[in-house]
């Protein structure tokens, strides 16, 4: 009965999802079955072939095990942690720091994205371990250097989502929010914020890899100390590559806590964007 | 009664000089219900936000109360054919979001939000997100933050354009039932739909296609309070929805 001059459809329904083929979550008993076969042949054949091998170059992963146990024994491995996890996290929160202020700053202000965008392009395309001599160079050879090389190596992705999550906010809010006279202060608050939030914690999930790799090469590049970077430095020095592992493997699960951490955080302060999950 | 509202001469053109509407004039009455009926691309929407204030006329003003709009009224609220919820807000937040700009304590704009939430048939979605609301009651929730600002004058751009045809007549009652509990607020409705242009309005204003034009203004003699099912079973309606459809096919042609 309605006499339509044009259809017309909801603008604001979210994106219809395809179900992925493939979880990256294993949900069934099988696909936990297939994983965990994977990773025990893998380790199976390690330790029967490693034997084989001059133990200089490889141990057999029940090795690698017992330098686990033994590095947490004597407190190397604690204590390398705590030293990393320091300058990981001085180096991530200014690299938050910076990001979302100069992310923020830049966005809205023709002038400030135009001026700052070559830099930011410049540098995040240049790969950052080329710039870390210039750290050691500026900063000296402790922590100050090591903290510093972290930030840069996190900053750029947090910078560029930022931008990128203001700069694309809905314009049809944008029009609501001037429609209800909606201050400067109130827009940034109410509107712009919100809607970079999603985009910021993309940024951050980026950036936590990235501040890891910048984590372990200021220990190689810069100066050995008691991190975990210089275990891994110390250890093949000494030719025990069984001890070599156990940083490794520490830093890798530094890497799956903080991107959980960064997702349980999402979850917690996006409540509005569970429908994309 | 003298024009609460009075668009004198309004002209704009797109940037790429195409012209949308030229020497438009209108006036509408303080209590009235204007319908302007178009085809899509028209440039009524156009019309609507230049009358808000958030667009600039290249030519002639509008008046409301005698003062020419250049920023949004905090006396005029507009309801949006896209909803404009905030995603990230709850509905109690977002009927709220006006109020609270306009520096009301917060008391009051609970109790106010309250309010206009049970009108608009919300009660128990106040601590939802938008997402979890259907289109109908997204738009109930638009409609309530308008509406709570107790607006002397409401714009409507195709606010149900978006809907179903049943949830669209379903909050067209609504809304005619609403508008006499809120004390009858003037009220432009953008519509492109001929029955929902004569079961609102007052008058229907039916604009030619672009440039736009007053094509017609049809008085609807439909006595309130109305409902769409009497406004649609009354004997006149169906002359006045012949006249509109001549009107839209007429220009159609042309165009």
């Amino acid at each position: 009965m309605n006499v339509k001059v044009r259809e017309r459809t909801a603008p604001s329904i979210a994106p219809v999802r395809r179900p992925s083929r493939f979880s990256v979550i294993p949900r069934t008993a099988r696909e936990w079955l297939v994983r965990a076969a994977s990773v025990a042949v893998v380790l199976i054949a390690w330790q029967l072939y490693a034997p084989h091998l001059n133990p200089i170059f490889l141990r057999p992963p029940s090795a690698v095990a017992k330098a686990f146990v033994d590095l947490i024994q004597d407190g190397t491995l604690v204590q390398a942690s705590i030293e990393s996890g320091r300058t990981l996290l001085l180096g991530f929160v200014l690299a938050l720091v910076i990001g979302l202020a100069v992310g923020l700053g830049s966005s809205r202000s023709w002038l400030a994205y135009n001026a700052a965008n070559p830099w930011i392009t410049a540098l995040y395309s240049t790969p950052s371990v080329a710039l870390v001599p210039f750290m050691s160079l500026w900063l000296g050879i402790d922590d100050t250097a090591k903290i510093a090389v972290i930030g840069l190596f996190a900053v750029f992705p947090i910078i560029v989502n930022t931008q990128q999550g203001v700069r694309y906010v809905d314009p049809a809010l944008m029009e609501v929010a001037r429609a209800f006279n909606t201050s400067e202060r109130r827009l940034w608050t109410d509107v712009l914020i919100p809607s970079a939030l999603p985009f910021i914690f993309a940024g951050i999930r980026l950036a936590i890899p990235r501040a890891l790799v910048g984590m372990v090469l200021a220990e190689f590049l810069i100066s050995v100390g008691k991190g975990l970077g210089s275990l891994i430095i110390i250890y093949q020095n000494t030719f025990r590559v069984d001890r070599m592992f156990v940083p490794v493997i520490v830093v890798a699960a530094m890497g799956v806590v903080l991107i959980a951490i960064a997702q349980w955080l999402e979850g917690r302060l996006v409540p509005w964007a569970r429908r994309d999950r | 009664m003298t024009g609460l509202i009075k668009v004198e001469g309004a002209s704009k053109k797109f940037s790429n000089g195409v012209v949308v509407f030229e020497g438009l004039d209108l006036e509408v009455a303080q209590g009235e219900t204007l319908c302007i009926l178009g085809p899509s691309g028209c440039g009524k929407t156009t019309l609507l936000r230049a009358m808000h204030g958030l667009l600039p006329l290249d030519g002639g003003r509008v008046l409301i109360d005698g003062k020419p709009v250049t920023q949004p009224r905090r006396d005029v609220a507009m309801v949006f054919q896209h909803f404009g919820l905030f995603p990230w807000k709850t509905v109690t937040a977002n009927v709220g979001y006006g109020l609270e700009l306009a520096g009301m304590a917060a008391q009051e704009v609970h109790q106010r939000v309250e309010q206009y939430i049970e009108m608009v048939g919300l009660n128990g979605f106040e601590k939802s997100f938008p997402y979890q609301l259907s289109g109908g009651m997204q738009q109930r929730v638009g409609l309530a933050r308008a509406l709570a600002m107790q607006p002397r004058v409401l714009l409507m751009d195709e606010p149900f354009g978006a809907l179903d045809a049943q949830t669209r007549e379903t909050l067209q009652d609504e809304l005619l039932s609403i508008w006499e509990k809120t004390g009858a607020p003037t009220m432009i409705f953008i519509t492109h739909s001929i029955e929902e242009a004569i079961a609102l309005g007052d008058r229907v204003v039916v604009l030619s296609p672009r440039p736009a034009r007053i094509g017609e203004i049809l008085r609807v003699d439909i006595p309130r309070p109305r409902t769409v099912a009497k406004v649609i079973e009354h004997p006149g309606f169906v002359e006045l929805r012949e006249r509109c459809w001549r009107r839209l096919r007429a220009k159609d042609r042309v165009a």
